[in-house]
């Protein structure tokens, strides 16, 4: 009686088998109607009868042959650490084929407790299952349940319970026979395996013939260092000689058929189906939204109200943060003492760090809208109606799903994107989709088009957002199309794609969904972002100016102040430099409290500034000289002098900043970007970038405020670039576009290469998109300034 | 869709003896029309697509429904053994049906 009890989960994509889990565990994970979509292995405690149960839910698939890398994982799994009890998930309403899987559960000698999963939907459409009898055809206990109302889970586990101590139904896994002449070929090999000398493998040596008659790769290989393997080899090489001579097919294609044979055998005793007329209701609402002119129509609606209801929805979410980070900024500014400390809580962590969570709320909408359409059933419907166009780009209907994960509806990542290529077993048409998924608008990139479309084209947030996902599949369908012509020639594989029947998605599906992933976002940007924040602040901060340089600032300042004052005209307004800082902090006021009305302000100086708003709203100096008036004329060299400080302060900041080793990297690349027209603070942020796209705004945050004018004055950053001299739409749009493609994030980087094996595509996807990224963003700022876009 | 389809088929079908390539009334998956039913002869094409089709349900004298092509007229939306799948014209053209009964 083992202490704990281990438990698989298994079952085919769409069987209800995550549902299940967590009604088991209790434990976050995503329910999804697309197929494949559980490629990690996920794990779950609970408590039964006191026994402790440790669920394992096992990779959705189809089959157990090695078709998928997740058919390998599914049945090494059970091989290789085998659990006590392998719950074989199965879709009650779709029970003929999922029976196919479980029959291959029995084959392996596994103990299987059979779930007869949404077995409310199978009885909505007449389908009649003798539990009783199935249970006896199949040789194993077979409960109802229903995952999502919690039905049958008890008697479930209870039955997990008893099989693991032995005290169930007892199993007999040679049920399934494959007719005499198969069954000799299957002993033969067998008898080889058996041999002296030769080891004993796991689950048994027959379901080891049978596989290798199926002339599986992986068992082949798995079999190689062995003694004995050429003997086995000869004679499997010799049974499949003779039954394919025999049957005129290979023995994996008799093998399958007999198992289908096997099942529509149960089927027959154990299954009615009390016909209909009636058409189901998600055939109804098929028709519609895949109809040959409206479905496209349909398709395009919905992607725009997906932008829709994820940027005007979060807006409100977006200010409030925004606004609490504001406030925070402004909370530490008053308490901590100028100097380091205060720049790197200030300038570096809350601008850096704060910039990228306001975005949270923005990323968690677009994450409940994919989650939406993946639980409904229409992202399947989405790639039957695209696979065509893919398939013109050398891509696969079901790059679909790896593309739409990666953010091709705005708010993905590329990591699980690429992850769930996984289920494509077409190495060419997976390699150029993993390749490709870097240039779709992820999450990450979502704060960089958030800030400059706030800052550029406030107003037009979903027309531009949608925009750009136009640009982005353009380039990634282009890019693909490139790539399979030329690094990855050659013809396209075939697609076989399940549409799951529509499901209205629970709500605590939905959620649990939204949060893992924002869960995610937020874990990303307290940890990842957060160092990179402070590294960056440190590259922007050190070294610092040597204290000689700032001194002759110090001076060049001092002597400008001393000539103002020592004119004989401004004498009789400022006696000293304190009457100079008394006027400063009334032009102060004025700008953020309205014109100064303090009573206690000499009324000269109002006069002064009154003179000097009016020379500043005139714009110029022309005729006020001539009016002899002295007002007007110190006000007229006040200008002057004033515009000669902010000058020297402004260099000052400048020196300082390029003096630091972010400024000297900014500016050693400047030549590189300007055909972009991009400044030496840009290019350190879009470094910044490679490590993560959030950094791209958390730099510009942490650049722009060290380098402000009037830090105390700043807005918020999307303000701040508005104002700045050299920002403008074109170079917003061009920002925008580079970020969308350049270099894949190192995390992505990390993945591509363990995907596909090789730092070698890592390399490719990193060289390839910044080409491409420089490539556009030149093409698009020479074009603009040309014709005058975007340029005011 | 050509009247001959199953001849031009044989080459790339090994499973299938001559004679029964040249049996009449055998058509294509992809040749019946939206809501035409049909009976599988044989799945062809090579061994990796072939048993993948049969593990999804595509054996031999199963029945196939067309329940309609996409937008851009591929892939087709196929009713087989109770559930919806989805191919390309490309592989539908690998499976070899009985003569269809004539569409509801």
């Amino acid at each position: 009686m083992p202490q704990i009890i281990t438990v698989a989960l298994a079952g085919n994509p769409n069987a209800g088998k995550t549902t299940l889990f967590n009604a088991f565990t209790g434990a976050r994970q995503h329910v999804g109607n697309w197929p494949g979509v559980t490629v990690e292995k996920k794990e779950g405690s609970l408590r039964h009868r006191d026994r402790e149960i440790h669920v394992v839910d096992l990779p959705g698939t189809y089959s157990l042959t090695a078709y998928s890398l997740e058919e390998i994982i599914a049945r090494t799994f059970i091989v290789e650490s085998p659990p006590d009890v392998v719950v074989a998930v199965v879709d009650a309403s779709n029970l003929e084929r999922n029976l196919y899987l479980a029959v291959q559960l029995l084959e392996m000698g596994a103990k299987v407790v059979m779930a007869l999963n949404m077995i409310d939907v199978a009885q909505g459409r007449n389908i009649h299952i003798d539990v009783p009898t199935l249970s006896q055809l199949l040789g194993i206990p077979v409960i109802p349940t229903n995952g999502k109302k919690r039905i049958g889970i008890d008697e479930l586990l209870d039955e997990i319970v008893n099989q693991s101590d032995g005290s169930g139904l007892a199993l007999d896994t040679t049920r399934i026979r494959y007719g005499t002449e198969v069954e000799e070929e299957i002993t033969k090999v067998e008898e080889t395996l058996s041999k002296p000398g030769t080891v004993f493998r796991r689950p048994s040596n027959r379901w080891l013939a049978v596989k290798l008659l199926e002339s599986d790769p992986d068992m082949a290989k798995k079999l190689e260092d062995e003694r004995g393997y050429e003997t086995v080899m000869e004679q499997v090489t010799e049974s499949r000689r003779h039954l394919t001579d025999i049957f005129a097919d290979p023995p994996e294609i008799i093998l399958t058929d007999a198992r289908y044979g096997f099942i529509s055998g149960a089927m027959k005793q154990s299954v009615r189906v009390d016909h209909v007329d009636r058409v189901h209701w998600s055939e109804s609402i098929d028709r519609v939204l895949t109809d040959r002119l409206l479905g496209p129509i349909i398709l395009l609606c919905v992607l725009y109200a997906v932008y829709v209801f994820v940027f005007q929805g979060s807006e409100p979410l977006v200010s409030l943060l925004e606004l609490l980070f504001k406030w925070m900024g402004n909370a530490f500014e008053a308490v901590l003492p100028e100097g380091l400390l205060r720049s790197l809580v200030v300038n570096g962590i809350i601008d850096g760090v704060g910039g990228v969570i306001r975005f949270t709320p923005l990323i968690a909408f677009m994450f409940l809208a994919i989650a939406f359409l993946e639980d409904t059933g229409y992202m399947a419907r989405i790639a039957f109606m695209l696979d065509r166009v893919l398939r013109g780009f050398g891509l696969h209907g079901a790059s679909m799903l790896a593309l739409l994960v990666s953010g091709g509806l705005a708010g993905g990542c590329a990591v699980p994107g690429i992850m769930a290529t996984r289920t494509m077993k077409e190495p060419k048409e997976r390699l150029v989709t993993i390749l490709v998924a870097p240039l779709m608008n992820c999450g990450a990139k979502l704060p960089v088009y958030a800030l400059l479309i706030g800052a550029f084209f406030s107003g037009r947030q979903a027309p531009m957002m949608f925009l750009l996902t136009i640009i982005s599949w353009s380039l990634a369908l282009l890019a693909s199309k490139v790539i399979r012509s030329t690094v990855l020639a050659g013809p396209s594989a075939p697609f076989v794609l399940e549409l799951p029947p529509y499901r209205v998605p629970t709500l605590k599906g939905l959620l649990i969904h939204t949060w893992e992933r924002t869960w995610m976002y937020l874990k990303k940007a307290g940890t990842v972002i957060l160092a990179i924040s402070v590294i960056l602040w440190a590259m922007m901060t050190f070294p610092q100016l040597s204290h000689e340089r700032v001194q002759s600032y110090d001076r060049q300042k001092a002597q400008l102040t001393e000539n103002f004052l020592s004119r004989p005209d401004v004498g009789s307004f400022f006696k000293s430099e304190e009457d100079l800082e008394a006027f400063e902090k009334i032009r102060t006021q004025r700008s953020s409290r309205g014109v100064g009305k303090n009573e206690q302000t000499p009324s000269k100086l109002r006069e002064l500034n009154a003179a000097v708003e009016w020379i500043e709203k005139k714009k110029g100096s022309a005729g006020v000289n001539e009016d002899g008036k002295l007002v007007a004329r110190v006000a007229e060299a006040y200008l002057t002098y004033n515009e000669k400080k902010l000058a020297l302060e402004s260099a000052l900041r400048r020196e300082r900043l390029s003096n630091t080793v972010a400024g000297w990297v900014g500016m050693k690349l400047e030549w590189v970007f300007s055909p972009m027209g991009f400044d030496w603070k840009t290019i350190v942020a879009l470094v910044g970038g490679f490590a993560a796209k959030e950094v791209v705004v958390s730099t510009m945050g942490t650049a722009y405020s060290l380098g402000s004018v009037d830090p105390k004055e700043a807005g918020s950053l999307s303000d701040q670039l508005k104002n700045e001299p050299g920002w403008n739409p074109l170079k917003a749009f061009t920002l925008i576009l580079f970020v969308m493609l350049y270099a894949p994030c190192f995390v992505t980087l990390v993945v591509i290469r363990r995907e596909t094996g090789k730092w070698r595509w890592a390399f490719f996807a990193t060289a390839y998109t910044t080409m491409l990224a420089y490539c556009v963003a030149v093409l698009v700022h020479t074009a603009g300034s040309f014709l005058g876009l975007g340029l005011s | 869709m050509s009247p001959t389809p199953a001849l031009e088929k044989c080459a790339d079908c090994p499973a299938l003896a001559d004679e029964e390539c040249l049996v009449d009334r055998m058509v294509k998956l992809s040749s019946l029309k939206p809501g035409q039913k049909g009976t599988i002869r044989q799945v062809c094409g090579d061994p990796d697509f072939r048993l993948r089709m049969m593990e999804m349900g595509f054996i031999r004298g199963t029945e196939v429904q067309v329940i309609k092509y996409a937008p851009l007229s591929d892939p087709i939306e196929l009713v087989v053994k109770g559930y919806h799948i989805t191919l390309r014209r490309e592989q539908a053209s690998d499976i070899l049906m009985d003569q269809p009964e004539k569409a509801a």
